[in-house]
């Protein structure tokens, strides 16, 4: 007996007479299991999901490796650069379905991530929100130069860097303005990021060096930017001996620095001022609230 | 290029992945909508007009966008350039392509420039320049610390190398030598005020100029058509040749190899700003505003595939010879497919890429390549030489006509006979030669010492005569990969190769979606053109039912295609024929917008992942993990980010793999 006709075998013989409450009778002579009494009748529904010999990708090559890896490497200092956008105004659930009907819709989906639509719960204010990247939402196009002369009219006040950004934008000194080349070199894998500790100490401290010598030039230009990497450090470490439960992480970074003396930490010691620390972390809500 | 639906999802999903968001969905809406100006976009995204004229100002910074202006109103309608935003999915084969086939050096410079966009030479130098200082005072003051770290405390030239492996640019004149090769391989083009015009624009206006110029009184005529087009032709073949500006300047300064002797160790000279006309040196205009040329870098693309067929099917030795014979032709060669309005007016003499001879490849060729091996060792009385070294003068026409075909088939057969039994008796004659010398002492010095040291290394010694075995092996090969046009002259048909290829590459995907059968009666149709379903039953020799249900599961894949011709003019569906046929073009395009989607999966499937291991690569990006992940991470997070790093490799090699696929379907 089967339930409308949803098995292959209810259908037949005298089938498909219904009764009022939609079962259907079956001739109890028509069944072949009626006839031959030998039969073994395998009753088991057929499977949902037989298995299925999923085709696999070949291992990367060398060379595809490497071109990946070039890739990646490409792109993560694209995301470095003054051009990329990282903010993403588009929450992503990917439980609801993608589609689309018209650009009213699509455009809908954009400009989701606003300060109305932060989670209350999760927007609280941490400590660990110090770190988290300062997203950017246009492209920061007046830190480099251009060809004007290939962009159409329209463009040019944007490339300076004059496009309406009100009176709150800081203008910028107009100084000689440098195209400048990633820092990053090469593409670290996790492998590399977690395991060779010796690798770390030999090239971390040059990088750190790097780093300060970049803020050093900059100081010297007399330019006072917050989001200069050397001066985030400084406060962060200032933050950092106030805070209890951090205190182990704080020690850690002392011992880094502790190496050698030439490092972010040792050389702005003496020399951080409150106004500039002030500066540096001012425009951070979650910063004034930790305090 | 057309965009599918497919396609346009997928340069819209490149773009986000590597330049972000914002110009991202501008790009989407102008293939969706074409050809728009601001305001209209303004509408259009919902957006406002400053993110928006940000947004297309990184669009046109990396060459995504054709612009026009309107010389009466000022307007500017932008139109998107979805070639170059494919083309974001090979940049990791062209790096890797300059790595390997230029330097590293030059690699790093190829990058900065994709990453830049379109540079003024100067900015680019300037950038450089600062970076070298950079790392020159950084190594300044790790001297001056060398106490203090002990692995460190050498040389400032130690410590360059020390720190700088992968960079390798250490001075100006370095960058400017690798520029310079750069621009000579036409890997970098120059920018010019009609880059950005999309190439209708540019046709138009060139119509336009030719109209006013020549025709004041209008085309008139066949003649006069066809004047007219030449003259277009003309004018665009010269807008495309001014983005060569650089290249032909430093070719008139000599060949590169006598450039870079005399100017070895010179720095950049900065005193040149004026114009390029009049400066004689070798420093490139700084003036002057370059960016990577995509046309050239697929047909070094192309190059490398070639050569990897031919490392498949015949061996690595002749896959190297073969490789460089592709690298000396394709000197002069500007891109994979030529233009039809351009290239193909001008008469057939020019299509060709010429041709390069025997001892052209010879010289090119690295001395530690051993060329007696993947060679056959047949004696000379086994061999037809006559069959082996016949010369094909023409390219293979395409069959048109069968009957037309064979004429032509024959005629050009007596000529090579004639042609290749006089020269090939010399050839032979000269073998000989080579082979009879080789074992007594009359070539120089160090050879003569192989010779005498072991008998193995006499073989090595007739390098020439091997190499024309390897190249008369690519030229007997089925898909013929080289053709024999003149004694000692080698050239490739790319165009029925390529074909060929195509066709390889169809035949296998049919194998593995319809298996063995359905290859075999694409095969037949193919071979036999139109057949109705009662003659493909017979002759592919099997039964109605399987034909029918293998053709119409090849025609749900798009393999094959189905024609209905009526039999009278009531066009009786029950009467009419039904005519199956292969059209490999249209499989191609099918083929490559089924690529496109799983590209697009490819990519989805990313952003899935990404979504799904936020909190980790939250945790990886922030500024106090950096650099010390293993102190602040757990290992159970450790294995996460592992595992998604494994992932998103192996998903943009999926992307790669089929961006071969499509290359070759489409490009190449």
């Amino acid at each position: 007996m089967s339930r409308g006709g949803g098995g292959g075998r209810g259908g037949r013989g005298r089938g498909g007479a219904t009764f009022g409450n939609g079962k259907r009778a079956v001739a109890s002579n028509s069944v072949p299991w009626n006839a031959d009494p030998d039969l073994v009748v395998d009753g088991k529904p057929s499977e949902l999901f037989p298995p299925y010999d999923v085709p696999q990708a070949p291992h990367l090559s060398k060379k595809e490796d490497k071109q990946v890896s070039f890739f990646l490497l490409f792109r993560e200092q694209c995301h470095d650069g003054p051009l990329y956008t990282q903010a993403r105004s588009w929450t992503q659930d990917f439980s609801k379905p993608r589609r689309t009907y018209g650009q009213d819709q699509i455009n809908k989906r954009y400009g989701q991530t606003s300060k109305a639509t932060v989670d209350p719960f999760l927007a609280v204010p941490t400590y660990a929100q110090k770190f988290t990247q300062s997203e950017r939402t246009l492209p920061d196009l007046e830190s480099r130069p251009f060809a004007k002369e290939f962009f159409p009219p329209e463009l040019h006040a944007t490339l300076d860097g004059d496009d309406g950004g009100g009176p709150a934008s800081k203008r910028r000194k107009t100084g000689p303005k440098t195209l400048g080349l990633s820092n990053i070199t090469q593409l670290k894998t996790a492998e590399e990021l977690f395991l060779p500790e010796g690798m770390e100490n030999g090239s971390g401290n040059l990088d750190k060096a790097m780093e300060v010598l970049a803020t050093m030039e900059k100081r010297e230009d007399g330019e006072e930017d917050g989001f200069l990497s050397g001066e985030e450090d400084d406060w962060v470490k200032e933050n950092g001996e106030e805070g209890e439960d951090n205190a182990e992480d704080e020690d850690q970074y002392d011992d880094d620095s502790g190496d050698d003396d030439y490092n972010a930490e040792a050389y702005f010691e003496g020399n951080q001022d409150e106004d500039d620390y002030d500066e540096g972390g001012g425009g951070d809500d979650g910063g004034a609230d930790y305090m | 290029m057309l965009v599918t639906q497919n396609g346009a999802e997928l340069c819209a999903l490149l773009i986000d992945e590597i330049y972000g968001e914002l110009p991202s969905r501008i790009f989407a809406v102008l293939l969706n909508r074409g050809r728009s100006s601001l305001p209209q976009l303004v509408q259009y995204t919902s957006m406002s007009p400053r993110q928006l004229r940000h947004g297309l100002a990184v669009l046109n910074q990396h060459s995504l966008l054709y612009f026009d202006v309107n010389s009466d109103n000022g307007m500017t309608v932008y139109e998107p350039n979805t070639d170059n935003a494919y083309n974001l999915a090979r940049i990791g084969k062209v790096l890797e392509m300059v790595d390997t086939s230029l330097s590293p050096s030059a690699k790093d410079v190829m990058q900065s420039l994709l990453l830049s966009g379109q540079t003024r030479i100067s900015d680019l130098v300037a950038a450089y320049q600062s970076k070298i200082d950079h790392a020159s005072n950084v190594a300044k003051l790790v001297k001056d610390e060398g106490d203090d770290w002990p692995e460190l405390n050498g040389t400032n030239g130690d410590v360059q190398v020390v720190k700088m492996p992968d960079t390798s640019i250490n001075s100006a004149g370095q960058l400017n030598s690798v520029l310079c090769r750069l621009v000579e391989a036409e890997l970098v083009e120059v920018i010019h005020k009609k880059t950005f015009l999309s190439p209708q624009d540019i046709l138009r206006d060139v119509e336009k100029e030719t109209l006013d110029k020549y025709f004041l009184a209008g085309v008139k005529g066949g003649k006069g058509k066809i004047e007219f087009q030449e003259k277009v032709a003309d004018g665009l073949r010269k807008v495309r040749d001014e983005s060569k500006s650089l290249k032909r300047k430093l070719e008139q300064n000599g060949t590169a190899a006598k450039r870079r002797k005399l100017f070895s160790g010179v720095g950049m000279s900065n005193g040149n700003g004026t114009h390029e006309e009049e400066s004689g040196d070798p420093g490139l205009d700084p003036k002057q505003v370059i960016r990577i040329n995509w046309e050239k870098c697929l047909v070094e693309l192309r190059n490398r595939r070639l050569y990897q067929f031919v490392a498949d099917m015949i061996g690595e030795n002749t896959a190297y010879v073969y490789a460089v014979l592709l690298k000396l032709l394709t000197k002069r060669l500007a891109r994979c497919r030529l233009d039809p309005t351009i290239d193909i007016k001008e008469g057939e003499e020019d299509i060709g890429v010429g041709f390069v001879t025997t001892d052209e490849i010879l010289d090119n060729l690295k001395t530690g390549i051993d060329l007696s091996l993947g060679l056959g060792k047949a004696t000379k009385d086994k061999i037809s030489s006559k069959a082996a070294e016949v010369i094909h003068e023409h390219p293979p026409k395409k069959k048109l006509f069968i009957a037309e075909a064979e004429v032509d088939g024959d005629a050009s057969a007596d000529e090579e006979d004639e042609e290749g039994s006089g020269s090939e008796s010399g050839e032979s004659d000269a073998e000989y030669e080579v082979r009879g010398r080789s074992s007594a002492p009359v070539g120089n010095g160090t050879k003569v010492k192989f010779a005498d040291a072991a008998a193995g290394k006499e073989q090595r010694l007739d390098r020439p005569g091997q190499l024309r075995q390897h190249l008369l092996l690519l030229a007997e090969s089925t898909q013929h990969f080289v053709r024999h046009c003149g004694p000692d002259e080698w050239t490739v048909d790319f165009v029925p190769l390529m074909h060929t290829l195509c066709e390889a590459e169809l035949d296998s995907v049919i194998e593995q979606r319809s298996g063995k059968p359905g290859l075999r009666l694409v095969r037949l149709l193919r071979d036999k053109g139109k057949l109705d379903e009662k003659s493909l039953q017979n002759v592919a020799l099997m039964r109605k039912a399987e034909v029918q249900q293998k053709m119409l599961e090849m025609q749900t894949a798009g393999f094959v295609h189905i024609q209905e011709v009526p039999r009278d003019n009531k066009a009786d569906v029950k009467k009419s024929f039904f005519l199956w046929f292969c059209d490999i073009e249209k499989s191609a395009t099918h083929l490559v917008d089924t690529s496109y989607r799983t590209m697009v999966r490819c990519l989805q499937i990313l952003e899935v992942i990404r979504q799904q291991e936020k909190d980790v690569l939250m945790l990886t990006k922030r500024t106090d993990v950096k650099g010390r992940e293993k102190d602040v991470m757990r290992k159970e997070y450790y294995d996460r980010y592992s595992r998604f790093r494994e992932n998103e490799k192996k998903l943009f090699a999926q992307v790669m793999r089929l961006d071969d696929f499509v290359s070759l379907l489409r490009d190449f």
